[in-house]
């Protein structure tokens, strides 16, 4: 009975932790991407509310508070707000099975810094990633308006070709480590003394291309798509509502897909990797917080790597875009997958 | 305890939902009740300790194939997926008895399956090796032979959506000329 109620408070403490992750850092991010767009843009950006704008994400969130509520005329008031619920709820139980670093221990007792450690995991991230879909989709439709429809539509072919893509490219990562846990992946890499990028650079680009289309950023932001769709499904939403897409679509999935891009390909917590010898820790002065800072580091690096692409590239059309999907980036996984076969035994051992 | 609480509340979710299907009106609702009830399936997958089995289930039915509904339904007009009386009730009609036939197959072959199945047998493979393992070993070994068969029904559906799916037109393109 005792450690059944350690559990639960261990269990309540993550779950805090981790909503602080997914809704504190998104709102925080926006600010983060507003200047890195401005830099590039050779802009400021936002510089006026606090130390250069740092506050601006508070200013926001009180302007879209306080904003007034629409609703189109001849919209499903049902579905129009339960899509709102299913871009959040999945998007955010994704971080449940992202492994935040190694086991550790705190008065004597074993804590690993993951909310669930499924051996499942990584099916279960990719199965909750795709159900946002269904929020697009049933925005789109319950809005009763034409862009909204449009932009559902292409964001759901989308979706569909590169889901089918990116779990055929994390195959690779998977075999190699011959477990579907999240957190066994990260173990397997450092066991094997061996970040999966090395040898997976396919799966990697291709992972990185679906993930891109998954949350709809540029070049694959055909949904929003400013200039044809005004800003495609949430057109009709209004306030902190239209606020939450892109706080899901483009930072809270910008950073589980980031944070697992790190755990399949760039061994999750542990430091820099020389492929076969070992590890090179320059941080290890920080003793047992250096995985921890690891992890964070490469999330951020490869979320700042995604703006980046946002910010300097173009935007495809949509047949471009699902042509890329079944004719070019499935055949890659399936080319990928041979060799990983050829692979895997060397790798083994 | 706590597992037989969300047990019973998945389970008294999917039988919600499944009611749902079949009774609401508007079809876009009937394929969210369908989805909520594919969910609450994997959920007591999950409870009962099937994992794989119930990432699965969200992976290839609440996903893959339960969008399509929803892609195929978003493009009814509004007015018409409102309609309230259906065009296929002598339909219905027709088809209760095969349904209701079919209803009882089910429950004979799920009494038999609890009959015959055996009890704890793959409780200490699935401890020993974990689950995917043991659903890999067991597809490969025991079941072989319809694991291979499946597949092969599986392709002919595939060759027959291709040719259901081809343009005649293009097929007889270049004789009138």
């Amino acid at each position: 009975m005792h450690s059944f109620w350690i559990d639960l408070l261990v269990a309540i403490i993550k779950i805090l932790v981790i909503l602080g992750i997914a809704l504190g850092i998104g709102a925080f991010l926006t600010w983060v991407e507003r200047k890195v767009a401005a830099h590039i843009q050779r802009r400021p950006g936002p510089m006026v509310v606090g130390w250069h704008g740092l506050l601006q994400p508070l200013a926001d969130g009180i302007k879209l508070l306080t904003k007034e509520d629409l609703f189109p005329r001849y919209g499903d008031k049902f579905l129009y707000h339960l899509a709102i619920i299913l871009a959040l709820v999945p998007a955010t139980l994704v971080f449940s099975v992202i492994p935040f670093g190694p086991e550790f221990e705190v008065f004597g007792y074993k804590v690993k810094p993951i909310l669930s450690d499924v051996n499942v995991g990584i099916l279960l991230a990719f199965a909750l990633g795709s159900m946002a879909v269904y929020a697009v989709a049933l925005a789109g439709w319950a809005s009763n308006s034409k862009y909204p429809l449009i932009a559902s539509m292409r964001k759901a072919g989308v979706i569909v070709s590169y889901e089918v893509v990116i779990i055929f490219a994390v195959m690779g990562p998977i075999i190699l480590a011959g477990t579907l846990s999240t957190y066994e992946i990260v173990q397997k890499q450092i066991e094997q003394g061996l970040w999966y990028i090395w040898v997976q650079p396919i799966a990697f680009v291709v992972y990185m291309f679906a993930a891109l289309a998954e949350m709809g950023r540029v070049p694959f932001d055909v949904q929003e798509a400013e200039a044809e769709l005004v800003t495609g499904f949430t057109v009709e939403y209004g306030g902190m509502k239209f606020g939450l897409f892109p706080l899901v679509e483009w930072y809270i999935e910008g950073l589980t897909l980031s944070a697992i891009a790190v755990v399949l390909f760039f061994g999750g917590w542990s430091p820099i990797n020389i492929p076969f010898v070992g590890f090179v820790d320059p941080l290890f002065f920080l003793g047992g917080l250096s995985p921890f800072v690891w992890f964070i580091l490469k999330t951020i690096l490869l979320f700042l790597f995604i703006l980046w692409l946002h910010w300097t590239l173009p935007r495809y059309r949509i047949d471009q875009i699902t042509q890329t999907a079944w004719k070019i980036m499935l055949p890659l996984t399936l080319i990928n997958l041979v060799l990983t076969a050829v692979l895997a035994p060397i790798i083994w051992r | 305890m706590g597992k037989v609480l969300i047990f019973g509340f998945f389970s008294f979710l999917a039988i919600a939902s499944g009611l749902g299907i079949i009774l609401l009106r508007n079809p876009i609702y009937v394929v969210v009740a369908l989805l909520s009830s594919l969910i609450a399936v994997a959920g007591i997958f999950f409870v009962a300790g099937a994992e794989l089995v119930g990432a699965l289930q969200l992976l290839i039915y609440a996903v893959a194939i339960a969008v399509f509904y929803i892609i195929a339904i978003s493009a009814v007009p509004w007015e018409k997926a409102k309609k309230s009386e259906s065009h296929y009730r002598f339909e219905g009609l027709v088809s209760l008895p095969i349904v209701l036939f079919l209803y009882a197959e089910m429950i004979l072959v799920f009494m038999l399956g609890v009959k015959a199945s055996p009890e704890g047998k793959f409780r200490a493979f699935i401890e020993k090796l974990g689950n995917t393992e043991v659903i890999g070993a067991i597809l490969f070994s025991k079941y072989f032979l319809a694991f291979e068969m499946v597949s092969l029904v599986l392709l002919i559906g595939m060759i027959g959506a291709v040719l259901i799916g081809r343009k005649e037109s293009q097929t007889y393109e270049d004789d009138s000329t």
